[in-house]
C-alpha cells in the first residue's frame, strides 16, 4: 500500500511535467498544424538556457527561469518568421520535414556549444525531503508541480480570456473570416508558435534542475509530448493537463508492478487503446479550442 | 532561379561522395578512431578521443614510431551500429587506416567487427565488455578493456570486506548492463550472497522512482548500480529522495566519480566506485609516473577532470597498437596484428599483454586490466578502509 | 526525350557500377543506398499514395530484419527462405497495423505508427529469449546461391539492385493499376471516393500490408549484409531517415525516393569526407532545411514543374 501511494505520488510529479510539454505542442501542433518535431529542442534550449543563466552569468533562480521563458519565445518567433512563415501554404509533410531539420541542426549545435557532458544546474530549494507518513517528496519537485500548475493556469487564462487567446482561437478556427475581421493572421501565428515554445522551454527550464541538462534530452520529451496531445485530443489545453498527468501515472504504475523495462511501453499501449476507442481524445467533450 | 540553383548544387554533392581520396602521404602512419562523437554519449566517446591525442602528440613529440609520425583518422559512428561498420569500412577502403581503435558500445563493436575480417584490419577495443567480442572467433579483434566477468572477478576479493550479504541491481537496459547483472549476479551467488530484485532502466530514462520504490521494498542492503554518470547522479539523488539507504556499488568504470560528487553533491557520500582508473591519487596505478603525466597533460589541455576515467582508454588503445607497429618494424595490417600478440608494456591503466580467448584456431587477444575500488567520503575520493595500508 | 537518355545511362551506370566505381567503399555506399531504396519505396507508397505518413516503419524494416536473422541463425534456414517469412512476417504486422488503424487518418494515424514501433522496439530489447536483447544477433551468415557464397560484395550489390528494382516494378504495377487509381482517388478526397463505392478502409489495409512487407524485403537484405541485427534497427532516426528520402526525393512519384535514397546515402559519407566531426551533424541539418525551402514539392516533382514551364515556355 505504501508502494502504491509513493508510485502515485511520482507518477503525479512526473506528469505535471509531461502536462507542461503536452499543452505547448498542442497549440502548434493542434491550431497550426505543424508537426513540430523540435518541439523537444526548445524544452533542452530552456535547460541550457537556464543553466547558462544560473552557472555562468550568476543570475538569481527565478530571473533565471524567466530569462530561460524568454529565450524560448524569442527563437519560437524568430523560427516562425523565418521557416514557418513563407512555407505557410505547402503541405504538412513539407513542414514537419523542415522542423526535422531544425531538430537536427539545433540538438547538434548545442552539442557543439555546450559539449556532450551533461551539467548540473544549481537551485536554491533544500535536497533533503519532505517526509508525509510512507511518502517522501523533494520540496524541488513540489516548486516543479505548483510552477507547472501556473504556467497551465496562465495559458488557460490567456487562451479564454484575453483579446489575443480570443483572436487565436478565431484565426484557428476560420482563418478567412478573422482576416476580414481585422485580426493580424501572420502576427497571430508568430506569438502562437512563440507561445508554445515558450512553454516548452519552461518545462526545460523547471525540469533542467530536477534531472540534468544534455544535449539530447529533447528527443524523449518530444514524443511524450505528442503522446499527451493525442490522449488528450488535438488543441484541448484541459485534455492536455489531463492527459499528461494521466501518462504520469500510468507510467509509474506500469513500471512499478509491471516491468520497469518495457515502461514506455505503457505509455505506447495506452496511446493505441485511446487511438481505437475513442480516437478523439480521452476528453474529446471538454471545449476545444480549435 | 533559385531552383535552378538547387538544381546544380545537388549533383554537385552528389559528386562530393565518390571523390577519390586525398593523395596517400607515405610518411605518417595512419590509425583509424571510430568512437561516438554524437548523440546520448558523445561525452564518453569525446573523452577516448582526448585521451587517444594525448598518446598520439606524446608519441609524435619522442619522434614517432621507427621515425614516423602517426596521424589518427577519426570517425563518428553517432551511436548507430550501422555508421560503425560504415566508419570502418571508410577507414580501411578509402584511407587505407592498417589499424583502428573502436568502438565504444559493445553493439557498436560487434557491426563493425565483419568488416575487420572481410578485409584483414586488426582493431583494439578500447571500452566494450560485452563477452562476445573476444568470444566470436575473429583473430583480428584484442581488447584492453575486461569484459563484465573479468570486473565481477576483480571484486570478488573485497565481497567480504564490503560486508554485502543481499544485493540488488539496476542497471541500464543494454548490452553493458545485462551482462553486469550476470557476471555480479553469478560471483555473488558463488560466494552465498542472496540475490534479490533485478531492475532496469532505458538508456535515455531521467525518472528511476518507480525502479527505486521496488528496490527499497526487496529490503537488501547493497545496491549495485551499473550505467554511465548521468543517470547515477538521478539514481542517487532520486535515492535519496526515497530515504533509500543502502550500499551503493557502481560497476563498469563509467561512474566518474569526481562529476557525481559535482552533480549528486550528499547524495553520492558514502558510495563505492570499480573504476580502472584512480586519477585522484595517479601514483598508486602500476605505472605511478605515467599515469601523474598523463593527468597532467589532461589538466593541461583543459579537458574536464572527470573524463579522465574513460579518457584513459583512449591513451592505451592508441600507444597498444603504436607498440604493436614498433615491433611488426612496418604499418602493414596483418603484421600489426601478428605483433599485438608479442605486445607487452606498461600503460596508464596497467600492464598490456593478450591471452588468446575464443574458439581454438581464431581466438581474439584479451588483456587483463588493473581493476580498482574507490570510496566517496567527506565530498572526496578515497580509497575504502580495507584498502588502506 | 532528354530525361529517358539520362534515365537509362543512369540505369546502365547503376548495373555496371563495380566496374567503374573507384573502391569497394563507393559499392557499400551503393548497396546501402539501394536498401534505402526500396525502404523509401515501400513507405513511398503509404506516404505518397494514400497521403497517410507511417511514421514506425521502422518497425516493419526491423521485424523483417530480426525474422530473416532468426530463421537463419537459429533455425539454419538458408537465405532464400528466410527473405520471403521476413516479408510475410512484416506484412502481417502491416495488416495489423492497418486493420488497428482503421478509422484512423491523419495525425492519429501517425500516432499508432510511432507507439506501434515503440512497443515493438521495447520488445526486441526486453524479450532476451528470442531477441537476445540489447546484446544482439552477431554472425548472421550471408546468402548461398549454390555452390556460391555471395559474401562478396560485388555479388550483394546485384542482389540488393535486382530487389530495388523489383520493389520499384512492384510500385509500377500497383500505382499504375486499379488499386493505384483507388488509393489516389483516396488520397484526394475519401469521402467523395467512398461515395462511389471505394472501400477507404480495405486499401489502406492493402497499400500497408505491401508496404510492410517491402520494408521487411530490406530487413533481411540489410541483416545479412551487415550481419549483425541490434535493436538499435528500430532507432527513430531509420524512420526520420526514411521520411527525409521520401518527402524531399517526391512523395508520390516513384523515381523521388529513388533519388532521395541515393542522395541521403552519400550526404552523410560525403560530409564525412568534406567536413570535420564536429560539423557533421549540424551541416546535415542545415541542408535539409535549405534542401526543403528551396524545393518543397521535392526534387523530382520540382524538377517535372521545371520541365513543363520550359516546354510551355518554348511553345
Amino acid at each position: 500500500m505504501e508502494q502504491l501511494l509513493q508510485h502515485l505520488v511520482n507518477g503525479l510529479v512526473l506528469g505535471g511535467t509531461y502536462a507542461l510539454l503536452g499543452i505547448g505542442l498542442t497549440l502548434i501542433f493542434g491550431l497550426m498544424n505543424v508537426v513540430n518535431f523540435a518541439h523537444g529542442e526548445f524544452y533542452t534550449l530552456g535547460a541550457y538556457a537556464a543553466f547558462g543563466a544560473l552557472a555562468l552569468a550568476g543570475l538569481p533562480f527565478f530571473v533565471a527561469l524567466a530569462a530561460a521563458i524568454a529565450t524560448g519565445a524569442l527563437l519560437g518567433a524568430l523560427c516562425e518568421r523565418v521557416l514557418l512563415r513563407p512555407l505557410r501554404r505547402e503541405s504538412i509533410d513539407t513542414v514537419m520535414l523542415v522542423m526535422i531539420g531544425v531538430w537536427i541542426a539545433m540538438q547538434n549545435a548545442e552539442l557543439l556549444v555546450w559539449g556532450g557532458v551533461a551539467r548540473s544546474i544549481p537551485h536554491p530549494f533544500p535536497t533533503a525531503p519532505l517526509t508525509l507518513g510512507p511518502l517522501n517528496i523533494a520540496p524541488l519537485r513540489l516548486f516543479v508541480m505548483a510552477a507547472a500548475a501556473g504556467l497551465i493556469g496562465a495559458a488557460w487564462l490567456l487562451i479564454q480570456r484575453t483579446r489575443l487567446g480570443t483572436a487565436m482561437r478565431a484565426t484557428f478556427q476560420d482563418r478567412d473570416t478573422a482576416a476580414l475581421m481585422g485580426v493580424p493572421i501572420g502576427r497571430i501565428h508568430t506569438i502562437t508558435f512563440a507561445f508554445g515554445s515558450a512553454l516548452a522551454a519552461a518545462a526545460g527550464a523547471l525540469l533542467g534542475p530536477v534531472f540534468l541538462a544534455y544535449p539530447s534530452m529533447g528527443d524523449l520529451a518530444s514524443l511524450k509530448a505528442f503522446s499527451v496531445v493525442i490522449l488528450g485530443g488535438l488543441g484541448n489545453l484541459a485534455g492536455a493537463t489531463l492527459g499528461g498527468l494521466l501518462l504520469g501515472v500510468a507510467e509509474e504504475l506500469g513500471a512499478g508492478y509491471v516491468s520497469s523495462g518495457y515502461r514506455d511501453a505503457v505509455g505506447f499501449v495506452a496511446i493505441i487503446l485511446v487511438l481505437i476507442f475513442r480516437p478523439a481524445g480521452l476528453f474529446a467533450r471538454a471545449e476545444r479550442i480549435g | 532561379m533559385l531552383k535552378r540553383a538547387a538544381a546544380t548544387f545537388l549533383p554537385l554533392l552528389l559528386a562530393l561522395a565518390f571523390l577519390p581520396a586525398a593523395g596517400d602521404a607515405q610518411a605518417p602512419i595512419k590509425i583509424g578512431v571510430i568512437e561516438p562523437l554524437s548523440g546520448p554519449v558523445a561525452a564518453s566517446g569525446n573523452y577516448v578521443r582526448m585521451g587517444a591525442e594525448i598518446a598520439r602528440d606524446w608519441i609524435n613529440a619522442r619522434g614517432g614510431i621507427n621515425g614516423r609520425k602517426i596521424d589518427l583518422l577519426i570517425e563518428d559512428n553517432k551511436s548507430d551500429p550501422k555508421e560503425a561498420a560504415s566508419a570502418a569500412e571508410k577507414l580501411i577502403v578509402r584511407d587505407k587506416v592498417p589499424a583502428i581503435m573502436g568502438a565504444w558500445g559493445s553493439s557498436m563493436t560487434l557491426a563493425a567487427m565483419p568488416k575487420l575480417e572481410e578485409y584483414g584490419v586488426p582493431m583494439v577495443v578500447e571500452t566494450s565488455s560485452a563477452a562476445s567480442v573476444t568470444k566470436r572467433g575473429n583473430p583480428w579483434v584484442f581488447r584492453i578493456s575486461p569484459p563484465s566477468e573479468m570486473e565481477a572477478l576483480g571484486l570478488e576479493q573485497y565481497v567480504d570486506k564490503l560486508g554485502v550479504k543481499k544485493a540488488d541491481f539496476l542497471a541500464v537496459n543494454t548490452d553493458w548492463g545485462r551482462g553486469s547483472i550476470t557476471a555480479f549476479g553469478d560471483m555473488l551467488k558463488k560466494k552465498g550472497v542472496q540475490v534479490g530484485a533485478a531492475e532496469f532502466m532505458e538508456q535515455s530514462a531521467t525518472d528511476m522512482n518507480a525502479q527505486l520504490t521496488k528496490i527499497k521494498a526487496a529490503g537488501g542492503d547493497t545496491l549495485f548500480l551499473t550505467t554511465a554518470v548521468e543517470q547515477i547522479t538521478l539514481v542517487l539523488k532520486q535515492g535519496q529522495e526515497q530515504r533509500l539507504q543502502r550500499k551503493v556499488i557502481t560497476t563498469g568504470g563509467s561512474s566518474s566519480p569526481t562529476q557525481l560528487i559535482k552533480q549528486a553533491g550528499p547524495a553520492a557520500e558514502g558510495s563505492y566506485h570499480i573504476v580502472f582508473f584512480m586519477p585522484w591519487f595517479p601514483e598508486a596505478m602500476p605505472d605511478g609516473k605515467l599515469a601523474k603525466a598523463f593527468v597532467d597533460e589532461w589538466n593541461k589541455r583543459g579537458h574536464p577532470f572527470e573524463g579522465l576515467t574513460e579518457g584513459f582508454r583512449g591513451h592505451d588503445g592508441i600507444a597498444t597498437i603504436a607498440e604493436a607497429v614498433k615491433i611488426a618494424g612496418k604499418d602493414e595490417p596483418a603484421a600489426i596484428r601478428d605483433a599485438l600478440w608479442k605486445v607487452s608494456f606498461t600503460g596508464v591503466n596497467g600492464p598490456i599483454k593478450f591471452d588468446k580467448d575464443g574458439p581454438a584456431g581464431k581466438e581474439s587477444g584479451q588483456s587483463k586490466p588493473s581493476i580498482f575500488i574507490v570510496q566517496v567520503r567527506d565530498g572526496k575520493v578515497a580509497l575504502p578502509d580495507f584498502l588502506k595500508k | 526525350m532528354i530525361v529517358r537518355a539520362l534515365l537509362a545511362a543512369a540505369a546502365l551506370a547503376l548495373v555496371t557500377a563495380p566496374a567503374w566505381l573507384p573502391s569497394p567503399y563507393h559499392l557499400h555506399i551503393l548497396i546501402m543506398a539501394g536498401i534505402f531504396a526500396i525502404l523509401a519505396l515501400s513507405l513511398n507508397l503509404l506516404l505518397g499514395y494514400t497521403g497517410q505518413l507511417s511514421l514506425g516503419h521502422a518497425a516493419f524494416f526491423g521485424i523483417g530484419a530480426y525474422t530473416s536473422a532468426l530463421l537463419a541463425l537459429k533455425l539454419e534456414w538458408s537465405f532464400w527462405l528466410a527473405l520471403p517469412c521476413a516479408a510475410v512476417a512484416s506484412g502481417i504486422a502491416g495488416w495489423a497495423i492497418g486493420r488497428l488503424a482503421l478509422k484512423l487518418r491523419g495525425a492519429y494515424f501517425v500516432l499508432v505508427t510511432i507507439s506501434f514501433a515503440g512497443v515493438i522496439s521495447l520488445v526486441s530489447i526486453n524479450w532476451m529469449e528470442l531477441t537476445n536483447g540489447p546484446l544482439g544477433l552477431p554472425g548472421v551468415p550471408p546468402p548461398d546461391f549454390g555452390p556460391w557464397s555471395l559474401r562478396t560484395k560485388r555479388a550483394y550489390y546485384y542482389l540488393v539492385l535486382a530487389a530495388a528494382a523489383f520493389t520499384y516494378l512492384v510500385c509500377h504495377r500497383l500505382v499504375h493499376s486499379r488499386i493505384g487509381r483507388a488509393l489516389v482517388a483516396l488520397r484526394e478526397n475519401e469521402p467523395l471516393a467512398e461515395s462511389v463505392g471505394i472501400d477507404g478502409t480495405r486499401y489502406l489495409v492493402l497499400a500497408a500490408v505491401v508496404s510492410a512487407a517491402l520494408a521487411g524485403v530490406a530487413g533481411s537484405l540489410y541483416a545479412h549484409y551487415t550481419r549483425f541485427v541490434s535493436p538499435e534497427v528500430f532507432l527513430f532516426t531509420y524512420t526520420v531517415t526514411m521520411v527525409i528520402m521520401v518527402i524531399a526525393g517526391g512523395q508520390g512519384t516513384l523515381l523521388g525516393p529513388v533519388i532521395g535514397a541515393l542522395l541521403f546515402t552519400a550526404l552523410p559519407e560525403a560530409l564525412r569526407e568534406a567536413v570535420a566531426w564536429q560539423w557533421q551533424m549540424l551541416a546535415y541539418g542545415v541542408v535539409l532545411v535549405v534542401l526543403v525551402f528551396f524545393l518543397p514539392r521535392g526534387i523530382v516533382p520540382s524538377f517535372e514543374r521545371w520541365q513543363r514551364r520550359r516546354a510551355a515556355s518554348l511553345r
